[in-house]
């Protein structure tokens, strides 16, 4: 892809954005009422600071997702060549996922995946 | 896409988001932030290595190889940091470096 | 399959005692500490059947005569800590944590193992991030103390930031050379700019996790909050292998820029040994002590390094292999008292012949080996290293590391005479230790008197580094 044709696309996309916006302020009928101005319009209101600190349990699971999102990485290179390598591929990317799954069942042994 | 781009350019980003983390590291008092900013120096070796193997040796994927284990090992590191900050938050109820004081000298 | 031995044991019993963890009910945990030794011990005795050397990867990994003998150093090292750790272990607070506490040590020993045995910075650079992210989940692992944890965070953030800087001088090399071969940029090595500043990254790196001079600062703190087993073994096995694989890089890759890091390490060392031994002096808490020593011993170290000759890898590695045995007798003895009473401090050691005379034998032992009293293993290895830095010409160095020694001899002979000859009101009681803790002594202070007098192993160190120089 050239240059060129980026700025178009962003040309292009920022002008069909732009029109929905404008065209529904013109559009659209209007109401304006206090109700409006709240986060959750259709919720129930919030309660106290919004800037609490998150429960200890998000980062655990946040932990955990980490390392096995992470670990994804390596079989993208694994795909690229699995058709030419064959054999000694697939063993080695069961290899890979069999050490993976040991941690995920140490993890849910350990009682790392209950929320509490 | 980015034929034009000369190396030095990535060059210079990677230098400053390096210092960058450095600065940050030493001056910042949040551990959070100081993992932030080891994340940062990471990165910017990670830019390094792809700008060296995209612009001056795209015979070889090494770069590339490397910057793609450098992001795997940082996850795991990033991983055990968390998990040592949050014990330190439950001893110290704060994960302000200078509440961690009890050994000195 | 032979050349990769030692990686290969190492990983079937991690896999093993995991899976044995997995099913293992909490109540029984305790249960795998023989097996976990046992294992252990049988991995080292293969270890010293006669392997192959060779070259896996395309040249990633590489195994020769040098490489298997460092690695079973490394194993009876892990071993001894293995054995030393049984009556830690067996405290309350850990009861649950027993396998874990194997598995780390394992996972850094296979990250230690693939880093020594590295032909690549892409497999050192993976070897050295295994060996020390664990051990920094293993210095905080008594989860309920303060000192523990802040142990670990100082640790884990120091060498965070050590690997960074490390790997940002190895992009620098990757750009000046375009390859990550340690046989293949050797001969790119020109000392051009850029190559100079990626080898002070790299130095600066290193330097971190070997705690030289000015780059110390975490030692101290990490290694009196960390649980006393874990100590030890930060002090000698981890310390031991990143000396032997920073020994290797700047012998094969950097050797053409030889003049301008042996300056380098000649200021560093100056400045280790002096500052290390300085600081060890005004040290009340043992363990805070047994870290300076740590330190000054490190730059002991670089005196052979510094030779750059077949003579200096050889001085090194028997160094290391002194070493650990003498350090590991000392932490064994502080760790048990700290166990058992809580006190580590100098003076609480006082009158302690009195209560536990074979203790503070073991203690004496162990310090004397240290500080290099001739018949003691430990002299040897700093008389060789001496040696390697004299033949090279560096006289004032050695000079300096001889007043030092002397230094060195005093604030040893505080501890012993605390032990031997002060009194006490309240000396700590006699404590009857296991038989783990018997035997992984006996082990040390054997270590330590045999290789004193056995000149076999010096030379059998010797014809297996003519190979890699």
């Amino acid at each position: 892809m050239s240059a060129e044709s980026l700025i178009l696309f962003f040309i292009v996309g920022a002008f069909l954005v732009g029109f929905a916006i404008v065209f529904s302020i013109f559009v659209a009928p209007t109401s304006t009422n206090p109700q409006k101005a709240e986060p959750y319009e259709c919720g129930i209101p919030t309660e106290g600071l919004t800037w609490l600190q998150f429960n200890v349990g998000y980062y655990l699971f946040a932990i955990i997702f980490l390392i096995f999102d992470v670990e994804a990485v390596f079989i993208f290179p694994w795909a690229v060549v699995m058709k030419e390598m064959g054999m000694i591929a697939f063993v080695e990317i069961v290899i890979f996922f069999f050490v993976l799954g040991l941690g995920l069942l140490y993890a849910w042994k350990k009682g790392a995946l209950k929320w509490e | 896409m980015f034929e034009g781009v000369p190396l030095h350019w990535f060059l210079i980003t990677g230098t400053i988001m390096f210092f960058v983390g450095i600065y940050g590291f030493l001056v910042r008092k949040n551990l959070i932030t100081i993992l932030m900013s080891i994340e940062l120096i990471l990165n910017s070796v990670n830019i390094n290595f792809v700008a060296f193997n995209k612009i001056l040796y795209p015979d070889h994927l090494e770069g590339m190889f490397f910057s793609l284990f450098i992001i795997a090992v940082a996850a795991a590191e990033a991983a055990v940091v968390i998990a040592i900050i949050i014990n330190i938050y439950r001893r110290l109820v704060s994960i302000n470096v200078e509440k961690m004081d009890e050994m000195k000298y | 399959m032979l050349i990769m031995r030692h990686e290969l044991l190492l990983i079937a019993i991690t896999v093993i005692l995991l899976i044995v963890e997995i099913f293992l009910p909490n109540t029984q945990k305790h249960k795998i500490i023989l097996p976990a030794i046992l294992l252990m011990a049988a991995v080292t005795v293969i270890g010293f059947f006669p392997g192959t050397p060779g070259v896996l990867f395309g040249g990633m990994f590489q195994s020769t005569q040098l490489t298997m003998m460092f690695k079973n150093i490394l194993n009876i090292g892990v071993l001894i800590v293995f054995i030393q750790s049984v009556d830690w272990l067996k405290q309350d607070q850990n009861k649950e944590k027993i396998s874990e506490f194997f598995l780390l040590m394992l996972a850094t020993l296979i990250g230690m193992n693939y880093m020594i045995s590295s032909g690549d910075f892409l497999m050192f650079y993976i070897g050295l991030e295994l060996a020390t992210i664990p051990v920094a989940a293993l210095a905080a692992f008594e989860r309920l103390k303060e000192k523990s944890a802040e142990a670990g965070v100082k640790l884990i953030f120091s060498s965070a930031l050590s690997s960074g800087i490390l790997l940002y001088g190895l992009s620098m090399i990757y750009g000046t050379t375009g390859t990550m071969y340690f046989a293949d940029v050797a001969p790119l090595i020109t000392g051009v700019p850029l190559q100079v500043l990626a080898f002070i990254f790299f130095f600066a790196g290193m330097a971190f996790k070997i705690s030289l001079v000015p780059f110390h600062l975490w030692t101290a703190d990490v290694y009196e909050g960390a649980p006393v087993n874990v100590t030890s073994y930060l002090s000698v096995i981890s310390k031991g292998a990143a000396v032997f694989i920073f020994t290797i890089i700047l012998y094969t890759v950097f050797s053409k820029i030889a003049v301008m890091w042996s300056d380098l390490i000649y200021v560093v060392t100056i400045l280790t040994i002096t500052v290390g031994n300085l600081f060890a002096l005004r040290q009340q808490n043992l363990k805070r002590f047994l870290a300076f020593s740590s330190i000054a011993q490190a730059g002991f170290i670089l005196l052979g390094v510094i030779g750059q000759s077949q003579l200096g890898m050889t001085t090194v590695i028997y160094f290391v292999l002194v070493y650990i045995f003498s350090n590991l007798g000392a932490f064994g003895v502080v760790g048990i008292i700290s166990n058992r009473t809580g006190k580590e401090n100098i003076n609480d050691y006082d009158g302690l012949y009195r209560t536990n005379p074979n203790l503070s034998l073991v203690m004496m032992l162990a310090l004397f080996s240290l500080a290099g009293i001739p018949p003691l293993a430990g002299f040897f290895g700093k008389f060789f290293l001496f040696t390697a830095a004299a033949k090279q010409g560096y006289y004032i160095l050695v000079l300096i590391a001889l007043i030092n020694t002397i230094i060195s001899l005093y604030y040893y002979l505080l501890v012993i005479k605390a032990m031997l000859l002060n009194n006490s009101d309240h000396p700590i009681a006699k404590i009857r230790s296991d038989n783990y803790t018997r035997l992984g002594l006996l082990i040390c202070v054997a270590g330590m008197v045999i290789i004193g007098f056995t000149s076999s192993i010096y030379e059998m160190v010797f014809n297996l580094s003519f190979g890699l120089y």
